[in-house]
């Protein structure tokens, strides 16, 4: 009876423990991914069936869990454009227009399979809560599901290198669990004590034969002041460079 | 052979392979200096007429064809250096214009500014700059110290007005995240600001920004000067990842209007007026944007004014015919709370744009309506937009106006206007 009674406590309890180790991953897999507040440049290039590309240069700067803003620096159609997330508000700053329009995160800034929440992605932990991590031998399969309905993909899967705790695919879900998209992180490379994969491929089904391609440079941790990441600060992160 | 020909093959390939995707350092390097901007050509065709109160005001003493092609163009550049906390910008546009009837070139500073930014939260700026105050698309009745944008084509860059302004920015956790305060002065002087109103003035006024429970409120305020005072309110939230809703909100004390009175005599009254706006973005699974927007001009005309007018103007062109003396035509012209955008008190926004409908990327078409509810009047204007080249943009538009006799949209000077614009940004 004692050890019945020794099993059950010991199961009740482990259950959240697993629950809470998944949250803990993620935390970990966030981490391995980018500091918690940094900057970086990025080049997105969205190429086309027939080859043809197009291409986009941004800055990011990144704070804490819930904050991230975008400058793009080329190309000149597109310069000075400016995205901003403050949790699930997201603003556009185009220069001609003049002032800060709010946009919505299924929406694309620049065309192709990337969207703005990709472009602005906050941590993982931030915006999923884990449901169940599968071990696939080399890897951890993580199963997320959006802690709200304002987040762009209701689910979320999640290879991870076991080892390195490092995403090798993501891969991005209805909640009804179509495939949107798939992110594929390749060319580990160490940015000045940030290891993390320098090149980010992604397709979809619903875009065949399109692909997108986020390079990423001089990956950086740095501190902000909470007041950069404010409408009124949009226009001014070209001066954090 | 075939071997060599392989390790050729691969030779030729490798190095492209590799160069695939490359992001070179130059790429991102931070010059002190920026120089860039667009140049633009834009023929288009004017169906004109000749009948309409407003063509008739424009073009009474010129032979105008009813089909009147123009060609337009535009350099607008844009400078910067920026060094530590210091930033000057300039924005001069070349316009250039050409018609039957006018060949027009002319220099025009969009904006003229230093900025001063000692920290993140507080910036100081003095120059000619357009504030773009509020949040509705269209319109904006809260753009206090702002000229009025063409719901026609609201993207354009406007000029700005000579001014200084200052920026606190404060953020915080909790349900206010930030908090900005934004003062701004602006003198007006028959040399300075001359349009903005009455002369000599030192105007003065501030915005308070509050991003509060996920939603952007502005507390706007112009006190009594070059203009009545004024007060407003605007907003904006996103209600779900797809939909967006904002809002306006003006009052102006006293707020002057001049009003043609059946006799020919014109009265300036004065009362206070209420102006508003709300509005809705919504962007569909099929990336349908729709933008809806409804707008109450507080100031406006009602629908009897205008018939007055557009009766004074038929009158003073037959006269004008009779007699040869413009006068009355020329008094008309001057009235420009009549030809202004929006002289009415309600309209309707509705635009529909489809992204790369049909697998056609970079093709963007869409639909715009602006319809004056007051006299049921509209103008109907399909574009086709097309960036699949870098830094080059082709748009196509028509703008149809539809209405009866002694209506807004059927008294413009254009029945139909067809316009190519070709943009290149550098």
């Amino acid at each position: 009876m004692r050890f019945l009674f020794a099993l059950f406590s010991t199961l009740a309890l482990a259950a959240p423990a697993f629950a809470l180790d998944g949250q803990q991953l993620l935390q970990q897999i966030d981490r391995n991914l980018n500091p918690e507040s940094y900057e970086s440049y990025r080049k997105l290039i969205n190429i086309e069936p027939d080859g043809s590309r197009k291409e986009f240069t941004l800055y990011t700067v990144k704070k804490g869990t819930d904050k991230v803003a975008s400058l793009f620096l080329a190309p000149a159609s597109d310069k000075g454009r400016t995205t901003l997330r403050l949790g699930d508000n997201l603003w556009l700053l185009i220069p001609n227009v003049g002032k800060p329009v709010r946009i919505t995160s299924l929406q694309s800034v620049v065309g192709g399979v990337f969207n703005n929440a990709d472009i602005l992605q906050l941590d993982y932990d931030t915006e999923y809560r884990v449901e169940k991590v599968e071990d696939k031998g080399t890897d951890y399969l993580l199963h997320l599901k959006a802690k709200n309905r304002s987040v762009a993909y209701d689910r979320v899967r999640i290879w991870a290198d076991k080892s390195k705790k490092m995403p090798h695919r993501i891969e991005c879900l209805t909640e009804a669990g179509m495939l949107i998209k798939t992110l594929y992180f390749k060319d580990i490379k160490d940015f000045s004590g940030i290891t993390r994969p320098a090149t980010v491929e992604t397709d979809s089904p619903l875009y065949k034969g399109y692909r997108s391609v986020m390079l990423y440079a001089k990956v950086k941790k740095r501190s902000f002041k909470d007041e950069v990441f404010t409408l009124n600060g949009m226009s001014a992160i070209d001066s954090l460079r | 052979m075939l071997r060599l020909l392989l390790i050729l093959l691969l030779v030729a390939v490798a190095p492209a392979t590799a160069e695939e995707f490359t992001f070179d350092d130059a790429e991102i390097e931070k010059k002190i200096w920026y120089l860039g901007g667009y140049g633009e050509l834009r023929p288009g065709l004017n169906l004109v007429d000749r009948n309409a109160a407003l063509s008739r005001l424009r073009y009474y003493n010129r032979d105008v064809d009813q089909a009147l092609p123009d060609f337009n163009g535009k350099l607008l550049l844009e400078g910067s250096i920026e060094k530590d906390w210091a930033k000057l910008f300039v924005q001069p546009s070349l316009d250039y214009t050409n018609t039957r009837l006018e060949n027009d070139l002319k220099l025009t500073w969009y904006e003229a500014w230093l900025q001063a930014k000692p920290n993140d939260s507080f910036k100081a700026l003095a120059g000619k700059r357009s504030l773009r105050w509020g949040k509705g698309y269209a319109w904006n009745p809260v753009a206090f110290f702002d000229r009025p944008k063409n719901p026609d084509d609201p993207e354009l860059s406007l000029e700005g007005y000579w001014l200084a302004t200052a920026d606190y920015i404060q953020s915080f956790d909790g349900p206010l995240q930030t908090l900005a305060i934004t003062p701004v002065l602006l003198p007006q002087r028959h040399d300075l600001n001359d349009d903005f109103g009455s002369s000599d003035q030192l105007n003065w006024g501030g915005k308070l920004y509050l991003l509060l429970y996920d939603t952007d409120i502005d507390l706007l305020l112009m006190g009594r000067g070059s203009r009545s005072a004024s007060y407003g309110l605007d907003f904006s939230r996103n209600l779900t990842t797809n939909f967006e809703l904002h809002g306006e909100l003006a009052w102006v004390v006293d707020a002057p209007q001049q009003v043609l009175l059946p006799s020919g005599q014109v009265i300036l009254k004065r009362s206070n007026a209420t102006s508003w706006l709300m509005g809705l973005r919504y962007l569909t699974e099929q990336d349908t944007t729709y933008i809806l927007e409804y707008y109450r001009n507080g100031n406006g005309h009602s629908r009897d004014e205008m018939r007055t007018f557009y009766d004074q103007v038929d009158q003073g062109f037959d006269h004008w015919q009779q007699t040869g003396n413009p006068t009355q035509l020329q008094r008309l012209g001057q009235l420009q709370s009549y030809s202004r955008i929006a002289p009415m008190t309600d309209y309707l926004y509705a635009r529909v744009s489809q992204k790369e409908p049909a697998d056609i990327l970079y093709l963007t078409p869409a639909l715009t309506a602006i319809a004056n509810l007051r006299d049921g009047s509209l103008s109907l204007a399909p574009e086709l937009l097309y960036t699949g080249i870098t830094n080059l943009e082709l748009r196509l538009k028509g703008t149809v106006t539809v209405g009866a006799n002694q209506t807004e949209f059927a008294e413009k000077q254009n029945d139909a206007r067809f316009e190519l614009r070709l943009r290149y940004y550098f």
